[in-house]
């Protein structure tokens, strides 16, 4: 059980979890036992059960710390299971979490929900303005994960996270792909999971770069060309990927932009595949430009090398409005497992609905 | 101040550098590991991209701390 602060009032015990640095610098809902207890119920586990350590602080986080940060964070207790997978992928040995919270790059994990959760434990948004205000999953879900980073994880700015600047996907970055808008497979489908489960993908990556491009089904290189944009943005010389030649980056493809590819018959994988080829690059120019980082390819003048190590790096996903936007987000590539996205199922079979509850829109 | 750690639970001796603007980060991450008195000595911030010359100059400011800290902690 959590040690338990007290204050005379709610607006008092804001205060003080602000004074703490348990907030995240917005107003949260006050965590009493009676609120963090019926989200610790609603996810079906025992409030001790450990889902995993977060670093840097190598703090535990027990279902009830999880709760604490959901009930925080303003999510309803059908959330419960998306904000536990959530944190085991940030906990898993392979998200490298303490070098992602410390490293001076702006990098923040990214949640990509898919399968029935997005409706049963949401609804989670995955189309106009999915990773705008407006869309309550998305906002609480996104920002109960960031305050597990800070109260459990101890990430704070300027004393264990030194992101130089940060990004605004830090307070909460979170959305569902548009899979019923999508001509291609559902992410998961792709990652291997079977269409009826239920995935967090959680990938640390920058904040999203818009990506314009007016398609015209007139013109026979309409395909070719809107991937020659698209990687432009995903991995030139600003970015991470394209100076230190690994990490991951995803692609998150705007409807109207999917149809334009999948009218010139290409699938996930040839998309992903032709998306590493645009983004090969000279060695004189990484040289050139990279300082020291540019003594990789030193050796080589006049060679070529590929800003991701496989096509595979390069994750694609359909969500957004119609219109003539995509969006892609580069990523860090450091640490152990160079910033790779870890995708968790998530485990609705515990789940314990409370009768009423959600339909009154408590927690 | 990771790196520091993992070769201290190799039973090797070692001194971490951490610059100035990551000191707290440091003792930070030497707690959360159970290293809080891991022998460190203090590099001014940034070092990166400095040129060679102003490195030797830092290293020749630093050296006498990194030595002593192998001989005394």
């Amino acid at each position: 059980m959590s040690d338990l602060l007290e204050a005379e009032n709610e607006e008092q015990a804001l205060e003080q979890l602000h004074e703490l640095g348990c907030t995240d610098g917005l107003p949260v809902v006050i965590p009493t036992p009676e609120r963090v207890n019926q989200c610790v119920l609603a996810s079906g586990m025992d409030g001790d059960m450990l889902l995993g350590e977060l670093g840097p602080a190598m703090g535990n986080a027990t279902v009830e710390k999880v709760a604490t940060a959901a009930v925080m964070a303003g999510c309803k207790s059908d959330y419960m299971p998306l904000v536990v997978a959530a944190v085991k992928a940030a906990a898993s040995p392979e998200f490298d979490l303490s070098e992602l919270q410390a490293t001076t790059h702006c990098t923040a994990p990214l949640i990509i929900v898919n399968g029935p959760a997005r409706e049963t434990c949401g609804p989670v948004a995955s189309g106009y303005g999915a990773l705008g205000p407006g869309h309550r999953a998305n906002a609480s879900i996104g920002r109960a994960l960031r305050l597990c980073l800070i109260n459990i994880g101890g990430g704070r700015p300027g004393i264990s996270d030194m992101a130089i600047h940060g990004h605004p996907g830090k307070f909460t970055y979170c959305l569902a792909e548009a899979e019923e808008q999508s001509p291609f497979p559902p992410l998961h489908v792709s990652l291997g999971y079977d269409e009826s489960d239920s995935v967090v993908t959680l990938l640390g990556c920058e904040a999203p770069h818009s990506v314009l491009y007016s398609d015209n089904a007139d013109d026979p290189e309409d395909a070719e060309k809107l991937l020659y944009v698209l990687s432009v943005g995903l991995a030139n010389l600003a970015t991470n990927n394209a100076i230190f030649a690994s990490g991951m980056a995803l692609v998150c493809l705007g409807p109207k932009h999917a149809s334009v590819l999948a009218r010139s018959n290409f699938t996930r994988e040839s998309i992903q595949q032709r998306l590493w080829e645009l983004t090969q690059f000279p060695n004189a120019q990484h040289i050139r430009y990279a300082g020291e980082f540019g003594k990789a390819f030193k050796d080589d003048p006049d060679g070529t090398y590929n800003a991701f190590k496989s096509p595979q790096n390069i994750l694609v996903m359909v969500a957004g409005g119609v219109g003539l936007y995509s969006m892609v987000m580069p990523n860090w590539g450091g640490a152990g497992h160079q910033n790779r996205a870890v995708s968790v199922k998530v485990e609705s079979d515990f789940f314990c609905a409370i009768p009423g509850l959600s339909q009154r829109g408590e927690l | 101040m990771r790196d520091g750690y993992n070769i201290a639970k190799r039973n090797m001796p070692v001194v971490a550098l951490i610059t100035e603007d990551f000191w707290d980060q440091g003792q930070f991450v030497a707690n959360s590991l159970g290293m809080p008195e891991l022998p460190r000595v203090m590099l001014p911030h940034p070092v990166a991209g400095l040129g060679e010359a102003k490195i030797k100059l830092i290293a020749d400011d630093v050296i006498e701390g990194i030595l002593d800290s192998f001989v005394n902690e």
